[in-house]
């Protein structure tokens, strides 16, 4: 060794001993502390997520459960509740195959255009009531631009309107099945990542064809994989609002969110018949929940991504790349196109003419006031939350990653935490507005109701997203620092939430990006005063102001885009995948 | 620098049935003491590591770092890691890849509130100590795997704690590199004279570094002694299994002298059959192999330990000399292993591995399978333990032995 000789340090450098301890009134107190934080905190998020639940259903019994006999004793609901259910049940199979088929052909991509992955999840960029307006300019009976092309074929050159009707309950379950596909489709591709590739190899070498590959060893592996983010996706279905509100609110194709909106919003306003009709949406989204939470317990959480990541064992193929090309086509180009061409004309008809385009329609967003307000309004309600509910975030992941000692307050938690993920939208929105329409807390009309609805969706996302980077950057970073005399402050100020930051702006942008978009919640706890883009763009889209509306539809979409640039240049093109 | 006093420390995993990983551990530590806890995984060496850092929260038993009580589980006393006065180098190194080599070493001096000045010669001093004096602003990324474990030694030593933790700190190193570490983290003990506790599965590394070495087994301590001790006298078979005396044999006293003892589960198939030893069969069960054997009268069943390096190959015909104990033992593979032959043979069913000199003797070199080898010991040379896996009372000599 060729260091040169330094003196034993002198023990007299180490700090004097402290003073015994003795267990006194003080440390006693002390110790329960932590106890008495986690209590407060679950007592906070408990009432932001729970009350309003509550008090939907409080009203809903009232009165001999009047609102359940107004809901259920309605002859429609009967078909209400089976078309909720084919709407969900169909979205989710049109989901489930192209999702899976996209993450797979997202592995065979050849090397050259790996960007190519990013395509399928594009669509969440943009906003669903734009892409259900996109659709709609596309797919109108008798101005829908596809519809009008798809006239000119020679066997439908007599019909005067469709072939296609966007506005009937297929049409709404393709578009629907659609949105879908992106969510499945982060799903299959995180399972994906987590198959080692050599099982894959290890059965091609004992001789099975690419099909036979998928078949009996990729698909199986990814069932537990497809059956979580099916279950997701079917939740997501069932709470779907946008396209039904838009494409078949008007010929009476309802289902129970859209419903529910109906029962809140037009007189007479009942809502305990509101809270009657979410009441299967509820229970269901409870016992997915539960069922996550029990059946899966906590390993699902704790996995981590070890291994090699998969290789797709396969040669590149071109299945694969026009598959995902053809999918980056429909679901994104076309409806965006439809937008682009709609804004930029003076009406919507089925004709296109480019002699006529003009940016007035974006010269009118940035001029009337109620636009700009709205725009304003989406922006700060959804910084303000994202900066509210990643600090809440934090501290429900820490508490269920080290909150051992708390069990039963640790389980209430994590379920408060995942229970608006599995309840829709239009339920929190609903029992929002009658919650903080009255005492104590009469917030109806200000921003800061749009601010705790925005707080409550986020917290699933918040919590997950930051318990996924604690659990993957373990337990030795944070021992090594307690073990060099830092205190649990220090630790989580110097050591946890620096070595977190990426998973944070990751978490931040993610969050931005879903809140910018919101419309199911805004749209019940809004007041014509307060908007935000979606609402808005509902306004005019009520009104007929299509051009309008595609503007509108437009600029949403690229404050989103903005977000999700700002989300993978501070944390890595993968920060979907951490959901 | 301080004594350590570890009493009754009993810690357990909730599970069914619940796992005791430490039972009732009791051990002192002298000041500037360097104690290796040695054992397989499972045997508790890096709970107990964990529950003097503070990291775990035992179930029974008291801790004393010098003279401050840092666990006591009647008195609900249990320090968190940062109120005592220690270090820990971890297998994982645990660098935090946000701050340079220099912030990582000096964090445990900022959290003890050392004056800056200060702080930063200790750094350098650190720093130098372990050879990385130059890697003083680099990130633990930019670092080689020995770099980053020497950083995470001068990290541990940089506040001059009361007493030191090592986790398994040098497995995650590949062979050489290991050596290295090792050899500096030995002379940085005798230059600096911490206290140190150190956990780790490997033997040389054991016997390398440690004072003494607590050799563990199912929460408990099974021996503790210096490494001479330990490794020429291991008090029971399964110290002796651990320390490296990997051949087994079962004896089975016959009249004066003694034979081989059944072997249950042979793999032999045709071992249990014979009770005499016939044409084909080498070394068959209840053959008399020895007369005498340093064993008091009152044990009928031993099984005797030996170090690959004592069990001797000589060909079938040649007799051993008259301290030695010959076995009848056919060739099951041999391997070619640069100075010496590693051969495996096969002795009433018992496998045994001979590690055969090539130096002088080129015999060794032409062994093959199926090959009638004798096989033999000097009575000395091996340690002989009762059924219960204790050492039997006559002492061998613990004169230094094999080859």
């Amino acid at each position: 060794m060729t260091a040169p000789a330094v003196p034993a340090p002198a023990p007299t450098t180490t700090p004097p001993h402290p003073a015994p301890a003795h267990p006194t009134a003080l440390t006693r107190v002390r110790r329960h502390l932590p106890r008495f934080g986690a209590l407060v905190f679950l007592l906070a998020i408990g009432y932001l997520v729970i009350a309003p639940l509550v008090g939907l259903q409080r009203l809903a019994f009232e009165d001999d459960a009047r609102g359940y006999s107004a809901a259920f004793d309605d002859p429609d609901m009967a078909a209400t509740l089976v078309r909720t259910a084919g709407l969900a049940l169909g979205s989710l199979a049109i989901a489930l195959v192209l999702g899976t088929f996209l993450a797979w052909a997202a592995t065979r991509l050849p090397p050259r255009l790996r960007l190519l992955r990013v395509l399928p999840i594009l669509p969440i960029v943009v906003p669903a009531v734009a892409a259900v307006t996109g659709w709609a300019f596309l797919f109108s009976p008798r101005p829908g631009y596809l519809n009008a092309a798809l006239r000119t074929l020679p066997w439908w050159n007599h019909l005067d309107e469709g072939p296609v009707d966007i506005y009937t309950l297929p049409w709404i379950v393709l578009i629907t099945g659609f949105g879908l596909t992106a969510f499945v489709y982060l799903f299959v591709s995180a399972g994906f990542g987590n198959i080692n590739a050599e099982l894959i190899e290890a059965a091609q070498v004992n001789g099975s064809s690419a099909a036979g590959v998928f078949f009996r060893v990729t698909l199986p592996l990814l069932r537990p994989t497809l059956v979580y983010g099916g279950f997701v996706a079917l939740l997501l279905g069932l709470g779907q609002f946008t396209g039904p509100l838009l494409l078949g609110r008007n010929n009476g194709i309802d289902v129970l969110t859209t419903d529910m909106y109906v029962a809140v919003s037009q007189s007479p306003v009942d809502y305990g018949r509101a809270a009657a009709i979410g009441s299967p949406l509820l229970l269901l989204g409870i016992a997915v929940v539960l069922f996550q939470k029990v059946i899966l317990g906590d390993h699902s959480r704790f996995v981590t991504h070890g291994g090699k990541a998969f290789r797709s064992g396969g040669r590149p193929s071109w299945v694969a790349v026009t598959g995902i090309v053809l999918y980056g086509l429909v679901a994104l180009a076309l409806p965006l196109g439809a937008l682009v061409v709609v804004s930029l004309s003076a009406f919507w008809s089925g004709r296109i003419t480019p002699s006529g385009f003009t940016l007035d329609n974006f010269r009118r967003v940035f001029q009337e006031s109620g636009i700009t307000d709205a725009i304003v309004n989406s922006l700060t309600t959804s910084v303000i939350s994202v900066a509210i509910a990643l600090p809440l975030g934090f501290v429900a992941a820490s508490l269920l990653l080290k909150g051992r000692r708390f069990r039963v307050i640790r389980a209430a938690v994590d379920f408060i935490v995942a229970m608006p993920l599995g309840i829709p939208a239009v339920v929190f929105g609903a029992g929002f507005l009658l919650t903080y329409s009255r005492e104590p807390f009469i917030l109806y009309g200000t921003r800061t109701v749009i601010v705790l609805v925005y707080v409550t969706l986020m917290l699933p996302f918040a919590t997950r997203m930051q318990l996924s980077g604690m659990v993957s950057l373990g337990d030795t970073y944070v021992e090594a620092s307690r073990t060099s005399g830092a205190g649990a402050l220090r630790t989580t100020t110097e050591i946890v939430l620096p070595l977190l930051r990426p998973t944070i702006a990751g978490a931040a942008a993610l969050m931005f990006v879903l809140l910018t978009h919101e419309f199911t919640a805004s749209l019940l706890v809004r007041a014509p005063t307060t908007q935000v883009m979606g609402t808005i763009l509902f306004d005019y889209w009520s009104n007929g102001s299509y051009p309008l509306v595609a503007a509108i539809a437009l600029v949403m979409t690229l404050v989103t885009s903005a977000g999700v640039f700002v989300a993978m240049w501070a944390a890595g093109s993968d920060i979907f995948e951490k959901l | 620098m301080s004594h350590v006093r570890i009493e009754g420390l009993t810690k357990r995993f909730a599970g069914k049935p619940p796992a005791i990983a430490v039972d009732d551990l009791s051990l002192e530590i002298e000041p500037g003491e360097f104690i290796v806890l040695l054992g397989p995984s499972g045997c508790g060496k890096t709970t107990t590591l964990r529950c003097l850092a503070g990291l775990e929260t035992p179930d029974e038993g008291r801790i004393s770092l010098g003279d401050q009580t840092v666990l006591d589980a009647h008195g609900k006393i249990n320090l968190p890691p940062n109120k005592r006065r220690i270090g820990m180098v971890f297998q994982s190194y645990a660098l935090w890849p946000h701050m340079t080599v220099r912030r990582n070493i000096g964090y445990p001096l900022r959290t003890r509130r050392v004056a800056r000045e200060q702080a930063r010669t200790r750094i350098e001093e650190a720093a130098e100590l372990v050879d990385c004096s130059a890697l003083l602003d680099r990130y633990p990324a930019q670092l080689s795997g020995g770099q980053q474990q020497r950083v995470a030694l001068a990290r541990g030593l940089a506040a001059q704690p009361d007493l030191v933790l090592f986790d398994e700190p040098l497995s995650n190193l590949d062979a050489r590199l290991r050596d290295q570490v090792r050899a500096q983290l030995h002379e940085l003990h005798a230059r600096l004279g911490f206290t140190a506790v150190f956990v780790t599965h490997d033997q040389s590394e054991a016997l390398a570094l440690g004072d003494r070495l607590a050799i563990m087994r199912a929460g408990r301590i099974e021996q503790l002694g210096t490494p001479e001790r330990v490794f020429e006298e291991p008090a029971t078979e399964y110290v002796a299994g651990f320390i490296g005396m990997s051949n087994r044999l079962p004896l089975r006293r016959q009249g004066e002298g003694w034979g081989l003892a059944d072997q249950p589960g042979t793999d032999d198939p045709s071992g249990a059959a014979g009770q005499t030893g016939t044409a084909g069969q080498p070394g068959a069960t209840g053959q008399a192999v020895a007369h005498e054997l340093p064993v008091p009268r009152s044990h009928s069943e031993i099984s005797a330990r030996l170090r690959p390096d004592d069990l001797r190959l000589c060909p079938a015909e040649e007799e051993p000399p008259d301290h030695g104990v010959g076995l009848p033992a056919e060739v099951v593979d041999a391997q070619f292993g640069g100075r010496h032959m590693d051969v495996v043979v096969t002795v009433a069913g018992n496998r045994l591995h001979a590690r055969a000199p090539l130096t002088g003797k080129p015999w060794a070199r032409s062994l093959s399978r199926g090959q009638r080898v004798t096989a033999w010991f000097a009575k000395d040379a091996a340690i002989y333990y009762d059924a219960d896996g204790v050492r039997t009372a006559t002492h061998a000599p613990a004169a230094a032995v094999g080859a």
